[in-house]
């Protein structure tokens, strides 16, 4: 039996650090090639449709900048909190949970007109996000329950409270018994920003806040204790940034953002709220933070990329074929070589010799 | 027979460094060797390379006649090749023996490890209880594994890099037992250390670096330590300047009933501690290390915060539940121990370190934002005044050599002037003229009126620096005395006596 084994390399060079998202994406496309022809599709159209298609027609470009808003705008929150070790796996439940509230708003004012409106449902949106991410911060540090479990576990009760509200208090009246909210009225819904387009306000939205982001990460405090307290736990306790207020503050920067997200989208592209309304963007915004390499300016760029995967995914649906899965397939499989790029640029891989295995404890 | 290493031309390059310039020379068979050189001379560099952890960009390595390539450190055990680092890679939970076997390039059943591992304690005095967990050992114990460890694959060279600078005297005496009985069976050592008193108990023959270079080869026997320290520096060695009989002022520093609970997992913790510093004094806390110095440090510079405010105070301000920075504003700054991780963190510059602990006592930040020319102007001002070799404030920390890093961090809170300094180990790995002037800025800082402790199981250091002097025993703390009346012997004793009592198992 063989065994190996992972030693860490004495200096990761900075190339191979910013090599690897750019090669996790070519990786993807290749191994994504593989696969679908293996399971019987034409593996080369339904990678050019994936990733090429949404680039080279211009009728997608529209998609392309609403499905990344909402990615850059969670995958910025996460990307703060992620360079502080808190990892909050739950931006889609605050995300949910944002739109929520917003909705709330929506409803409450309805009918009624006024530019105060909108402004209201973000701020409702950002403070539910960050009142739903304060719960795993609290158990995590009060009764250092981990983050991740509890996080990830909300976002399924979050998914409860929409269908509840839908089917009960909240539904249309008009709706013919479909479980959904009313329309929203037009005060409520976010202006369209380029006439005869879906772009909506979000868009430049998003990357003013990932722009925002990068400048509060590299030139103030805050940023500086994210960054220490990611890179030097014990340091930062040096420098005197308390881990519990890091925790609290991680968690609700990247709950805000996440439900500010949910408020720009269900104001935006759905102006009302429907069961389909969680579509994995607080999931896939993970994968965004990452290939990002958790720097707010990177988020942009792999917003994009992502958003590509779900337009492109949804182009191949139609053109070949392909099941809706493919998507999530394609996006895993990116995050998967990325993550192991990754290790290989710390690490190296060993092989113990043979005889290694023979006794061990 | 032909010499058991030789070097012939090794070069190595990093960014702006120079850290080895053609350095030849040649280790004999059952020769103790030892290598001098100021911080950032390049020793640690050098003898990287011969145990694999890096290549020479140039030069040819000679291993008993024969030219080599170590690629990696395990080519370089197969060779025959031990190194002991000076920071130990253990598993505090673990056992000893679950440690050995960890480190192991190819896995043994446990049971026939453990008979060889008592019969290398037997052959070379060792002792060691393979099934006690790493956690409950003292720093000395834990060498003796890594010790073990490379003694288990019966090296033909030895390397190690400062093994004595957090040993107690006896330790260090145990240690050089071992050295030179393996010396005397054909192990060649290579000995890297800032204490020249030792290099001359115990090494044949010395190769001294300055600048990546190799100055000057010498028999240690036949010289002093300053000579030794001079031909490194390449100048005269200064001596402390200290006015002698000097007024202390009123008292500054009152530490009274500081009592830490139990802290860390395995951290002895700090138990009804009370002592007074007065302006101008310089008080040492002398003590085996994991006596409960590092609970003393963390409950002096906030990092652990207690329950009474009084238990601490500063010109009679009570500080015992403020953080880090809020007693920094109020005058006390703190080195701790470990540089890397701690005091530093590696893969941020020297100039984001620098807003790590000064950021407040000089004006870094404004509304939240961080002023990144203030910081780098300050810690160019601390490469300056304390000779640091670093490219400049934009170096990583990381990048630095040991005692170079040392050196910033100490000039870091030095030039802050902080009104209290508490600082552990302060001359760590610090060369002779670096550690002189390490200590000359601690007494000038003293002069100007400031109240300092020093926390050090370097017991020549504590002699020549502080007034007063108090022994940590056990997280408890003797009653302060003037450090005139204490004899060289007494101290020892006390350490050792302290020693004496761990080792009960
Ligand atoms: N990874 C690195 N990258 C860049 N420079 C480095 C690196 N490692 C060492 N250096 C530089 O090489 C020089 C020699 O460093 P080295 O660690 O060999 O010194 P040293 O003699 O061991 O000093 P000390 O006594 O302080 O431990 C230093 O100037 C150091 O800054
Ligand atoms: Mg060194």
């Amino acid at each position: 039996m063989m065994r190996y084994r992972l030693e860490k390399r004495p200096e990761p060079s900075k190339l191979m650090l910013y090599g690897t998202p750019v090669a996790a994406v070519v990786l993807t496309m290749i191994l994504g090639c593989l696969l679908f022809s293996a399971i019987g599709y034409n593996g080369l159209r339904a990678v050019q449709e994936i990733f090429l298609t949404p680039l080279t027609n211009p009728y997608k470009w529209q998609d392309l900048g609403i499905k990344a808003a909402p990615l850059i705008i969670i995958g910025t929150g996460l990307s703060v909190a992620y360079r502080a070790n808190v990892w909050n796996i739950g931006a889609e439940g605050q995300y949910i949970i944002g739109a929520l509230a917003a909705t709330g708003v929506a409803l409450m004012t309805w009918g009624m007109s006024g530019w105060w409106i909108l402004p209201l449902m973000a701020i409702a949106g950002m403070a539910a996000g960050m009142a739903y991410a304060s719960v795993p911060a609290f158990l995590k540090t009060r009764l250092n329950v981990n983050e991740i479990l509890t996080s990830l576990m909300l976002t399924y009760a979050s998914v409860q409270l929409i269908y509840y509200l839908i089917r009960g208090p909240w539904k249309d009246p008009m709706g013919i018994g479909f479980p959904q909210s009313r329309l929203f009225s037009e005060a409520a819904r976010l202006p369209n920003i380029i006439p005869g387009t879906i772009v909506h306000l979000g868009v430049p939205i998003a990357v003013i806040v990932a722009l925002i982001a990068w400048f509060v990460m590299s030139k103030t405090v805050f940023g500086y204790r994210m960054r220490v307290v990611g890179a030097a736990p014990h340091a930062a306790r040096y420098g005197g940034f308390s881990e519990t207020k890091t925790i609290w503050l991680a968690m609700l920067v990247s709950g805000g953002l996440a439900g500010l997200a949910g408020m720009l989208e269900v104001a935006g592209p759905f102006q009302r709220m429907v069961p389909g309304f969680p579509t994995n963007y607080g999931f896939t915004a993970i994968i965004v933070a990452f290939l990002g390499r958790l720097n707010p300016l990177g988020v942009i760029v792999a917003g994009v990329v992502l958003a590509i995967t779900f337009v492109g995914g949804q182009v191949a649906q139609t053109t070949i074929g392909l099941p809706d899965e493919a998507t999530g397939i394609f996006q895993a499989m990116m995050l998967f070589l990325l993550l192991a790029g990754d290790i290989l640029v710390r690490y190296r891989i060993r092989r113990v010799s043979p005889e290694a295995s023979v006794g061990a404890a | 027979m032909p010499n058991r290493l030789e070097l012939t031309g090794i070069t190595k390059q990093f960014p702006g460094v120079l850290a080895n310039d053609h350095v030849s020379f040649a280790v004999k068979p059952g020769e103790i060797h030892a290598l001098l050189g100021e911080n950032g001379a390049g020793k640690s560099t050098l003898v990287k390379m011969i145990y694999g952890i890096m290549q020479p960009d140039a030069g040819e390595i000679r291993w008993n006649g024969e030219p080599v390539v170590v690629a990696n450190p395990k080519a370089a055990r197969k060779l025959g090749i031990g190194m002991v680092f000076q920071h130990f890679s253990l598993f505090e939970a673990l056992t000893v023996l679950e440690n050995i076997a960890l480190g192991m390039d190819a896995k043994i059943p446990s049971r026939e490890l453990e008979s060889r591992i008592r019969e290398v304690m037997e052959t070379y005095g060792l002792a060691l209880d393979p099934h006690r967990t790493v956690a409950t050992l003292s720093v000395g114990e834990r060498q003796r594994i890594e010790i073990v460890r490379a003694l288990l694959l019966n090296p033909q060279l030895l390397i190690m890099d400062e093994p004595t600078s957090v040993l107690t005297p006896q330790e260090v005496e145990q240690l050089f037992t071992v050295l030179r009985k393996l010396a005397a069976e054909g192990c060649s050592i290579l000995y890297i250390s800032h204490k020249l008193h030792e290099i001359k108990a115990l090494c044949d023959t010395a190769t001294i670096l300055r600048g990546g270079k190799l100055v000057d080869t010498c028999d240690p026997k036949e010289e002093t330590s300053r000579s030794m320290a001079e031909k490194m520096i390449g100048t005269g060695l200064k001596d402390i300047v200290k006015a002698e009989g000097r007024a202390f002022g009123q008292p500054k520093l009152v530490v009274n009933r500081l009592s830490t609970g139990k802290t860390g997992h395995f951290d002895v913790p700090v138990d009804n501690v009370s002592f007074t510093v007065r302006a101008g004094e310089i008080l040492g806390v002398a003590g085996v290390a994991g006596n409960g110095q590092n609970a003393l440090l963390d409950a002096l510079s906030g990092e652990l915060i207690g329950d009474d405010r009084e238990a601490i105070t500063i010109d009679g301000h009570g500080i015992g539940l403020m953080n880090t920075t809020e007693r920094r504003r109020q005058g006390l700054c703190a080195v701790p121990e470990e540089r890397n991780g701690h005091a530093a963190v590696g893969d941020f510059t020297l100039s984001d370190n620098s807003v790590l602990t000064a950021r407040d006592r000089l004006g870094m930040v404004m509304m939240g934002l961080i002023n990144s020319g203030a910081a780098k102007t300050y810690t160019g001002k601390v490469i300056a005044d304390f000779a640091v070799k670093a490219l400049g404030p934009a170096s990583t920390a990381g990048s630095l050599s040991g005692g170079n890093l040392q050196k910033y961090i100490m000039g870091r809170e030095i030039l802050q002037k902080p009104s209290v300094l508490v600082v552990s180990q302060p001359t760590w790995g610090v060369d002779a003229g670096a550690a002189a002037a390490i200590h000359q800025a601690l007494v000038d800082l003293a002069a100007a009126g400031s109240a300092i402790v020093v926390i050090s199981q370097d017991l020549d250091e504590l002699r020549a620096l502080c007034d007063t002097l108090a022994v940590i025993n056990m997280g408890r703390l003797s009653a302060a005395r003037p450090v005139k009346d204490f004899s060289v012997e007494e101290i020892g004793l006390l350490m050792g006596g302290v020693h004496g009592s761990m080792e009960t198992a």
